[in-house]
Protein backbone atom coordinates (compact mmCIF):
# COMPACT_ATOMS: atom_id res chain seq x y z
CA UNK A 1 0.00 0.00 0.00
CA UNK A 2 1.13 3.50 -0.97
CA UNK A 3 1.17 5.93 1.37
CA UNK A 4 -0.85 8.95 -0.39
CA UNK A 5 -2.14 12.15 0.57
CA UNK A 6 -5.84 10.39 1.95
CA UNK A 7 -3.53 8.77 4.26
CA UNK A 8 -1.80 12.44 5.60
CA UNK A 9 -5.33 13.82 5.36
CA UNK A 10 -6.56 11.18 7.64
CA UNK A 11 -3.88 11.32 10.10
CA UNK A 12 -3.90 15.38 10.38
CA UNK A 13 -7.21 15.56 10.48
CA UNK A 14 -7.63 13.34 13.80
CA UNK A 15 -4.87 14.82 15.24
CA UNK A 16 -6.30 18.33 14.74
CA UNK A 17 -9.35 16.41 16.62
CA UNK A 18 -7.28 15.24 19.52
CA UNK A 19 -5.72 19.12 19.63
CA UNK A 20 -9.59 20.32 19.38
CA UNK A 21 -10.83 18.10 22.00
CA UNK A 22 -8.03 18.28 24.18
CA UNK A 23 -6.59 21.94 24.28
CA UNK A 24 -10.33 23.28 26.33
CA UNK A 25 -10.03 20.58 28.72
CA UNK A 26 -6.19 21.73 29.39
CA UNK A 27 -7.09 24.89 29.49
CA UNK A 28 -9.92 24.29 31.78
CA UNK A 29 -7.44 22.32 34.33
CA UNK A 30 -5.09 25.58 34.29
CA UNK A 31 -8.16 28.56 34.81
CA UNK A 32 -10.30 26.28 36.56
CA UNK A 33 -10.43 26.55 40.76
CA UNK A 34 -9.07 23.55 42.43
CA UNK A 35 -11.67 22.92 45.16
CA UNK A 36 -11.14 19.08 46.86
CA UNK A 37 -12.41 17.57 49.93
CA UNK A 38 -15.63 16.91 51.29
CA UNK A 39 -18.06 14.94 49.43
CA UNK A 40 -16.87 16.64 45.85
CA UNK A 41 -15.90 13.07 44.70
CA UNK A 42 -18.89 11.31 45.46
CA UNK A 43 -20.76 9.61 42.60
CA UNK A 44 -23.88 11.78 42.33
CA UNK A 45 -26.71 9.65 42.98
CA UNK A 46 -30.06 12.32 43.54
CA UNK A 47 -27.64 13.51 46.41
CA UNK A 48 -27.77 10.44 48.55
CA UNK A 49 -25.08 8.67 49.60
CA UNK A 50 -24.53 6.38 46.54
CA UNK A 51 -25.97 2.59 47.58
CA UNK A 52 -22.87 -0.05 46.40
CA UNK A 53 -20.79 0.42 43.19
CA UNK A 54 -22.50 1.01 40.02
CA UNK A 55 -19.76 -1.90 38.54
CA UNK A 56 -21.72 -4.70 39.78
CA UNK A 57 -24.60 -7.11 37.91
CA UNK A 58 -27.15 -5.56 36.44
CA UNK A 59 -29.73 -6.59 33.50
CA UNK A 60 -28.56 -5.80 30.30
CA UNK A 61 -31.03 -6.72 28.26
CA UNK A 62 -30.47 -5.08 25.05
CA UNK A 63 -27.58 -7.91 24.68
CA UNK A 64 -30.27 -9.54 21.86
CA UNK A 65 -30.36 -6.43 20.19
CA UNK A 66 -26.51 -6.22 20.13
CA UNK A 67 -26.62 -9.78 18.98
CA UNK A 68 -29.19 -8.91 15.89
CA UNK A 69 -26.79 -6.02 14.98
CA UNK A 70 -23.94 -7.49 14.70
CA UNK A 71 -25.44 -10.44 12.09
CA UNK A 72 -26.86 -6.98 10.24
CA UNK A 73 -24.18 -4.61 10.38
CA UNK A 74 -21.24 -6.96 9.04
CA UNK A 75 -23.36 -8.21 6.27
CA UNK A 76 -24.32 -5.27 5.36
CA UNK A 77 -20.84 -4.02 4.69
CA UNK A 78 -21.30 -6.67 1.95
CA UNK A 79 -23.28 -4.70 0.24
CA UNK A 80 -20.97 -1.37 0.00
CA UNK A 81 -19.06 -3.28 -2.88
CA UNK A 82 -22.27 -4.95 -4.50
CA UNK A 83 -23.57 -1.42 -4.79
CA UNK A 84 -21.27 0.13 -6.07
CA UNK A 85 -20.77 -2.49 -8.85
CA UNK A 86 -24.71 -3.10 -9.00
CA UNK A 87 -25.37 -0.64 -12.51
CA UNK A 88 -22.63 -2.33 -14.36
CA UNK A 89 -24.23 -5.89 -14.06
CA UNK A 90 -26.17 -7.14 -16.91
CA UNK A 91 -29.13 -9.46 -16.28
CA UNK A 92 -31.49 -10.65 -13.49
CA UNK A 93 -28.75 -12.81 -12.20
CA UNK A 94 -27.16 -9.86 -9.92
CA UNK A 95 -30.47 -8.71 -8.66
CA UNK A 96 -31.30 -12.86 -7.30
CA UNK A 97 -28.01 -12.82 -5.36
CA UNK A 98 -29.34 -9.68 -4.25
CA UNK A 99 -32.56 -10.89 -2.89
CA UNK A 100 -30.71 -14.19 -1.37
CA UNK A 101 -28.15 -12.37 0.26
CA UNK A 102 -31.33 -9.71 2.02
CA UNK A 103 -33.46 -13.10 2.82
CA UNK A 104 -31.36 -15.03 4.81
CA UNK A 105 -30.93 -11.73 6.81
CA UNK A 106 -34.40 -10.67 6.67
CA UNK A 107 -34.82 -14.74 8.33
CA UNK A 108 -32.53 -13.70 11.59
CA UNK A 109 -35.02 -10.97 11.63
CA UNK A 110 -37.92 -13.14 11.96
CA UNK A 111 -36.36 -15.76 14.33
CA UNK A 112 -36.05 -12.95 16.89
CA UNK A 113 -39.42 -11.58 16.30
CA UNK A 114 -40.50 -15.58 16.37
CA UNK A 115 -38.98 -16.26 19.54
CA UNK A 116 -40.17 -13.00 21.54
CA UNK A 117 -37.61 -10.40 21.40
CA UNK A 118 -39.48 -7.52 20.26
CA UNK A 119 -42.06 -8.33 22.94
CA UNK A 120 -42.18 -6.16 25.75
CA UNK A 121 -42.26 -6.67 28.75
CA UNK A 122 -40.55 -9.79 28.40
CA UNK A 123 -42.02 -13.08 28.04
CA UNK A 124 -38.96 -15.10 27.58
CA UNK A 125 -35.93 -16.42 29.65
CA UNK A 126 -32.90 -15.02 27.99
CA UNK B 1 -5.69 16.45 -8.82
CA UNK B 2 -3.36 13.58 -7.67
CA UNK B 3 -2.92 11.49 -5.06
CA UNK B 4 0.81 11.61 -4.57
CA UNK B 5 2.34 14.05 -1.98
CA UNK B 6 3.04 16.86 -3.29
CA UNK B 7 3.32 20.84 -1.70
CA UNK B 8 -0.05 21.75 -3.42
CA UNK B 9 -2.11 18.60 -1.79
CA UNK B 10 -0.89 19.35 1.74
CA UNK B 11 -1.54 23.12 1.43
CA UNK B 12 -5.02 22.10 0.16
CA UNK B 13 -5.26 19.78 3.14
CA UNK B 14 -4.42 21.59 5.90
CA UNK B 15 -6.06 24.33 4.47
CA UNK B 16 -9.33 22.65 4.48
CA UNK B 17 -8.45 21.31 8.07
CA UNK B 18 -8.00 24.88 9.56
CA UNK B 19 -11.55 25.40 8.01
CA UNK B 20 -13.40 22.69 8.88
CA UNK B 21 -12.21 23.18 12.57
CA UNK B 22 -13.13 27.21 12.48
CA UNK B 23 -16.45 25.83 10.50
CA UNK B 24 -17.26 23.06 13.51
CA UNK B 25 -16.35 25.67 16.45
CA UNK B 26 -18.76 28.37 14.88
CA UNK B 27 -21.22 26.52 14.32
CA UNK B 28 -20.68 25.36 17.68
CA UNK B 29 -21.67 28.47 18.93
CA UNK B 30 -24.42 29.35 16.41
CA UNK B 31 -26.35 26.31 17.22
CA UNK B 32 -26.42 26.73 20.71
CA UNK B 33 -27.57 29.79 20.67
CA UNK B 34 -30.64 29.02 17.66
CA UNK B 35 -30.95 26.06 19.87
CA UNK B 36 -32.06 28.27 22.46
CA UNK B 37 -33.68 30.29 20.84
CA UNK B 38 -36.44 27.86 18.72
CA UNK B 39 -36.40 26.34 21.90
CA UNK B 40 -38.08 29.95 23.60
CA UNK B 41 -39.70 30.53 20.25
CA UNK B 42 -41.95 27.00 20.76
CA UNK B 43 -42.27 27.89 24.34
CA UNK B 44 -43.31 31.41 23.87
CA UNK B 45 -40.47 32.73 25.95
CA UNK B 46 -37.95 35.19 24.62
CA UNK B 47 -34.98 32.44 24.97
CA UNK B 48 -31.08 34.25 25.24
CA UNK B 49 -31.71 37.79 25.80
CA UNK B 50 -29.42 39.61 28.45
CA UNK B 51 -25.99 38.65 26.82
CA UNK B 52 -25.37 41.15 23.66
CA UNK B 53 -28.44 42.13 22.12
CA UNK B 54 -30.92 39.72 21.75
CA UNK B 55 -28.64 37.55 23.66
CA UNK B 56 -26.55 36.83 20.19
CA UNK B 57 -23.38 36.35 22.50
CA UNK B 58 -24.87 34.28 25.13
CA UNK B 59 -23.19 30.92 23.89
CA UNK B 60 -19.84 33.18 23.95
CA UNK B 61 -20.28 33.83 27.54
CA UNK B 62 -21.45 29.78 28.11
CA UNK B 63 -18.73 28.76 26.47
CA UNK B 64 -16.30 30.62 28.86
CA UNK B 65 -18.10 29.87 31.96
CA UNK B 66 -17.54 26.26 30.79
CA UNK B 67 -13.90 26.67 30.44
CA UNK B 68 -13.54 28.36 34.11
CA UNK B 69 -15.53 25.61 35.49
CA UNK B 70 -13.33 22.88 37.82
CA UNK B 71 -13.03 19.31 35.89
CA UNK B 72 -14.18 16.96 38.51
CA UNK B 73 -13.72 13.14 38.34
CA UNK B 74 -15.28 10.90 40.97
CA UNK B 75 -12.92 9.69 43.15
CA UNK B 76 -14.29 5.77 42.11
CA UNK B 77 -14.54 7.04 38.51
CA UNK B 78 -11.82 4.81 36.30
CA UNK B 79 -9.72 7.85 35.67
CA UNK B 80 -8.08 7.37 32.25
CA UNK B 81 -11.32 5.91 31.11
CA UNK B 82 -13.13 9.22 32.15
CA UNK B 83 -11.01 11.37 30.61
CA UNK B 84 -10.70 9.37 27.55
CA UNK B 85 -14.20 9.74 26.89
CA UNK B 86 -14.55 12.70 25.93
CA UNK B 87 -11.51 13.28 24.32
CA UNK B 88 -12.64 10.26 22.40
CA UNK B 89 -16.25 11.69 21.18
CA UNK B 90 -14.58 14.41 19.45
CA UNK B 91 -11.72 12.95 17.84
CA UNK B 92 -13.07 11.86 14.42
CA UNK B 93 -15.40 14.87 14.28
CA UNK B 94 -13.41 16.55 12.28
CA UNK B 95 -12.61 13.92 9.38
CA UNK B 96 -16.21 13.35 9.32
CA UNK B 97 -16.41 17.03 7.27
CA UNK B 98 -12.88 15.88 5.34
CA UNK B 99 -15.55 14.26 2.40
CA UNK B 100 -18.00 16.43 2.19
CA UNK B 101 -18.28 18.91 -0.65
CA UNK B 102 -19.50 22.20 0.02
CA UNK B 103 -19.27 23.47 -3.05
CA UNK B 104 -17.07 21.69 -6.21
CA UNK B 105 -14.01 23.93 -4.97
CA UNK B 106 -14.85 24.01 -1.28
CA UNK B 107 -14.38 20.00 -0.32
CA UNK B 108 -12.07 18.68 1.72
CA UNK B 109 -10.53 15.81 -0.28
CA UNK B 110 -12.75 14.18 -2.80
CA UNK B 111 -12.66 10.84 -1.39
CA UNK B 112 -14.21 7.68 -3.41
CA UNK B 113 -14.97 6.03 -0.54
CA UNK B 114 -16.34 9.16 1.30
CA UNK B 115 -19.55 8.02 1.99
CA UNK B 116 -18.05 4.85 4.32
CA UNK B 117 -15.64 6.81 5.41
CA UNK B 118 -17.95 8.80 7.38
CA UNK B 119 -20.01 6.27 8.62
CA UNK B 120 -16.56 4.16 9.90
CA UNK B 121 -15.59 7.40 11.28
CA UNK B 122 -18.83 7.96 12.86
CA UNK B 123 -19.00 5.03 15.07
CA UNK B 124 -16.21 6.35 17.26
CA UNK B 125 -19.34 7.77 18.93
CA UNK B 126 -21.26 4.61 20.61
CA UNK B 127 -17.72 4.05 21.87
CA UNK B 128 -16.95 7.68 23.68
CA UNK B 129 -20.73 7.37 24.94
CA UNK B 130 -20.16 3.47 26.22
CA UNK B 131 -16.63 4.34 27.98
CA UNK B 132 -18.17 7.63 29.51
CA UNK B 133 -21.44 5.52 31.00
CA UNK B 134 -18.79 2.81 32.19
CA UNK B 135 -16.35 4.93 32.79
CA UNK B 136 -18.30 7.29 35.56
CA UNK B 137 -18.92 4.89 38.06
CA UNK B 138 -22.33 5.97 38.05
CA UNK B 139 -25.45 4.08 38.38
CA UNK B 140 -27.50 6.38 36.22
CA UNK B 141 -24.22 6.79 33.48
CA UNK B 142 -24.27 3.29 33.51
CA UNK B 143 -28.05 2.85 32.48
CA UNK B 144 -27.33 5.85 29.95
CA UNK B 145 -24.39 4.14 28.18
CA UNK B 146 -26.29 0.59 27.91
CA UNK B 147 -29.33 2.80 26.09
CA UNK B 148 -26.79 4.66 23.82
CA UNK B 149 -25.31 1.53 22.40
CA UNK B 150 -28.59 -0.37 22.01
CA UNK B 151 -29.99 2.32 20.66
CA UNK B 152 -27.17 3.79 18.12
CA UNK B 153 -26.05 0.12 17.05
CA UNK B 154 -29.91 -0.10 16.48
CA UNK B 155 -30.43 2.80 14.19
CA UNK B 156 -26.70 2.64 12.00
CA UNK B 157 -28.44 -0.32 10.02
CA UNK B 158 -31.79 1.42 8.48
CA UNK B 159 -29.46 4.28 7.98
CA UNK B 160 -26.89 2.40 6.37
CA UNK B 161 -29.78 0.27 4.18
CA UNK B 162 -31.18 4.04 3.25
CA UNK B 163 -27.39 4.85 1.88
CA UNK B 164 -27.12 2.21 0.05
CA UNK B 165 -30.09 2.44 -1.67
CA UNK B 166 -28.78 5.70 -2.81
CA UNK B 167 -25.26 3.67 -3.33
CA UNK B 168 -27.15 1.28 -5.80
CA UNK B 169 -29.12 3.72 -7.62
CA UNK B 170 -25.69 5.74 -8.20
CA UNK B 171 -23.30 3.24 -8.34
CA UNK B 172 -20.75 4.91 -6.58
CA UNK B 173 -19.45 6.20 -2.97
CA UNK B 174 -18.18 8.86 -3.89
CA UNK B 175 -20.20 12.29 -2.41
CA UNK B 176 -19.30 14.23 -5.06
CA UNK B 177 -20.26 11.95 -7.86
CA UNK B 178 -23.31 11.58 -6.12
CA UNK B 179 -24.26 15.45 -5.81
CA UNK B 180 -22.82 15.15 -9.88
CA UNK B 181 -25.38 12.96 -10.85
CA UNK B 182 -28.71 14.97 -9.61
CA UNK B 183 -30.01 17.98 -10.94
CA UNK B 184 -30.56 22.08 -9.83
CA UNK B 185 -34.82 21.65 -9.47
CA UNK B 186 -36.01 19.79 -6.52
CA UNK B 187 -37.33 17.09 -8.73
CA UNK B 188 -33.92 15.90 -10.03
CA UNK B 189 -32.48 15.43 -6.74
CA UNK B 190 -33.02 12.05 -4.84
CA UNK B 191 -35.53 12.82 -2.83
CA UNK B 192 -38.19 12.40 -5.66
CA UNK B 193 -37.06 9.02 -6.45
CA UNK B 194 -36.51 8.16 -3.09
CA UNK B 195 -38.48 9.32 -0.41
CA UNK B 196 -38.97 6.53 1.72
CA UNK B 197 -34.62 6.42 1.70
CA UNK B 198 -35.21 9.99 3.47
CA UNK B 199 -37.71 9.81 5.92
CA UNK B 200 -35.54 6.44 6.90
CA UNK B 201 -32.29 8.38 6.65
CA UNK B 202 -33.62 11.47 8.54
CA UNK B 203 -35.53 8.86 11.75
CA UNK B 204 -32.38 7.33 11.90
CA UNK B 205 -30.05 10.50 11.92
CA UNK B 206 -32.36 11.30 14.91
CA UNK B 207 -31.53 8.14 16.38
CA UNK B 208 -28.10 7.71 15.84
CA UNK B 209 -27.50 11.98 16.75
CA UNK B 210 -29.00 10.82 20.21
CA UNK B 211 -31.59 13.63 19.88
CA UNK B 212 -35.11 14.23 20.90
CA UNK B 213 -37.63 12.13 20.59
CA UNK B 214 -34.63 9.93 20.51
CA UNK B 215 -32.81 11.16 23.40
CA UNK B 216 -33.15 8.20 25.92
CA UNK B 217 -29.30 8.26 26.88
CA UNK B 218 -29.64 11.41 28.40
CA UNK B 219 -33.25 11.36 29.57
CA UNK B 220 -32.91 13.58 32.37
CA UNK B 221 -36.60 12.44 33.50
CA UNK B 222 -35.56 9.53 34.35
CA UNK B 223 -31.30 9.40 34.26
CA UNK B 224 -30.37 12.80 35.35
CA UNK B 225 -28.24 13.10 32.69
CA UNK B 226 -27.59 9.76 31.37
CA UNK B 227 -23.93 8.81 30.55
CA UNK B 228 -22.70 12.45 31.48
CA UNK B 229 -24.10 12.76 34.79
CA UNK B 230 -20.25 12.86 36.24
CA UNK B 231 -19.19 15.31 33.84
CA UNK B 232 -18.85 19.26 34.43
CA UNK B 233 -17.67 22.11 32.80
CA UNK B 234 -15.60 21.28 29.38
CA UNK B 235 -15.94 17.66 29.85
CA UNK B 236 -19.81 17.96 29.19
CA UNK B 237 -19.30 21.01 26.53
CA UNK B 238 -16.74 18.46 24.72
CA UNK B 239 -19.89 15.66 24.36
CA UNK B 240 -21.88 18.67 23.56
CA UNK B 241 -19.60 19.84 20.85
CA UNK B 242 -19.55 16.19 19.30
CA UNK B 243 -23.17 16.30 19.25
CA UNK B 244 -23.64 19.24 17.48
CA UNK B 245 -20.89 18.53 15.02
CA UNK B 246 -22.58 14.94 14.05
CA UNK B 247 -25.82 16.73 13.36
CA UNK B 248 -24.07 19.08 11.32
CA UNK B 249 -22.57 16.15 9.45
CA UNK B 250 -25.92 13.90 9.58
CA UNK B 251 -27.49 16.48 7.90
CA UNK B 252 -24.60 17.03 4.99
CA UNK B 253 -24.64 13.72 4.61
CA UNK B 254 -28.40 13.79 4.12
CA UNK B 255 -28.27 17.10 2.02
CA UNK B 256 -25.86 15.51 -0.37
CA UNK B 257 -27.61 12.10 -0.79
CA UNK B 258 -31.19 13.81 -1.10
CA UNK B 259 -31.50 16.88 -1.64
CA UNK B 260 -29.11 17.78 -4.10
CA UNK B 261 -25.91 19.00 -2.20
CA UNK B 262 -24.60 22.36 -4.11
CA UNK B 263 -26.99 22.40 -6.82
CA UNK B 264 -29.99 24.83 -6.48
CA UNK B 265 -32.40 26.63 -8.58
CA UNK B 266 -31.21 29.74 -10.27
CA UNK B 267 -27.19 29.60 -9.34
CA UNK B 268 -25.24 26.18 -8.00
CA UNK B 269 -23.08 27.10 -5.41
CA UNK B 270 -22.24 26.28 -1.55
CA UNK B 271 -24.88 28.66 -0.37
CA UNK B 272 -27.33 26.25 -1.68
CA UNK B 273 -25.59 23.49 0.44
CA UNK B 274 -25.46 25.38 3.54
CA UNK B 275 -29.06 26.12 3.45
CA UNK B 276 -30.45 22.88 3.13
CA UNK B 277 -27.79 21.98 5.99
CA UNK B 278 -29.60 24.77 8.32
CA UNK B 279 -33.10 23.54 7.24
CA UNK B 280 -32.39 20.04 8.33
CA UNK B 281 -31.27 21.42 11.59
CA UNK B 282 -34.08 23.66 12.17
CA UNK B 283 -36.45 20.89 11.77
CA UNK B 284 -33.88 18.52 13.81
CA UNK B 285 -34.34 21.44 16.76
CA UNK B 286 -38.24 21.84 16.03
CA UNK B 287 -38.89 18.29 16.16
CA UNK B 288 -37.05 18.54 19.30
CA UNK B 289 -39.37 20.79 21.23
CA UNK B 290 -42.43 19.30 19.49
CA UNK B 291 -42.38 16.00 20.34
CA UNK B 292 -42.38 14.02 23.52
CA UNK B 293 -39.33 11.73 24.38
CA UNK B 294 -40.42 7.77 23.69
CA UNK B 295 -40.28 5.05 25.58
CA UNK B 296 -37.19 2.51 25.31
CA UNK B 297 -39.15 -0.54 24.10
CA UNK B 298 -40.74 2.19 21.92
CA UNK B 299 -37.60 3.70 20.11
CA UNK B 300 -36.20 -0.13 19.47
CA UNK B 301 -39.39 -1.58 18.07
CA UNK B 302 -39.58 1.31 15.97
CA UNK B 303 -36.62 1.09 14.35
CA UNK B 304 -36.63 -3.11 14.33
CA UNK B 305 -40.23 -3.62 13.41
CA UNK B 306 -40.63 -0.67 10.96
CA UNK B 307 -37.30 1.06 9.67
CA UNK B 308 -35.60 -2.34 9.17
CA UNK B 309 -37.95 -4.29 6.98
CA UNK B 310 -38.97 -1.01 5.10
CA UNK B 311 -35.39 -0.38 4.34
CA UNK B 312 -34.62 -3.94 3.64
CA UNK B 313 -38.06 -3.59 1.22
CA UNK B 314 -36.56 -0.37 -0.62
CA UNK B 315 -33.29 -1.75 -1.16
CA UNK B 316 -34.69 -4.37 -3.04
CA UNK B 317 -37.27 -2.37 -4.89
CA UNK B 318 -34.35 0.09 -5.64
CA UNK B 319 -32.44 -3.06 -6.89
CA UNK B 320 -35.53 -3.94 -8.90
CA UNK B 321 -36.78 -0.86 -10.72
CA UNK B 322 -32.84 -0.28 -11.64
CA UNK B 323 -33.07 -3.63 -13.39
CA UNK B 324 -36.17 -2.91 -15.40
Amino acid sequence: MVFDILHLAIILFLIAGLAFAGGPLILAMLVAPRARGGDLGMSYECGMRPHGNAWSRFGINYYVYALLFIAFDVDVLYLFPAAAHYHLTVGWSAFVEICLFLFFLVLALIYFRAKGVFTWPRKIAL
Amino acid sequence: MNATISFDSVLHVVLALVGVAVFVGLNGLLLVYAERKVAGFIQRRPGPYEVGPQGILQAVADALKLIGKQLVRPDRADPLLFWMAPVLAFFPVLLLFLPLPFSPLLTGWDVNLGLLLILAFAGFNVLALLLAGWGSNNKYGLLGAARAVAQSVAYEIPLLLAVLAIAFQEGTLSLSSIVATQGSMPWQWNIAVQPLAFLIFLISALGETNRAPFDLPEAESELTAGFHTEYSGMGFGMFFLAEYANMIVACSVCTVLFLGGWKGPFLDGAWWFLAKVYALLLAMMWFRWTFPRVRFDQLLNLNWRWLLPLGVLNLLATAFVMKL
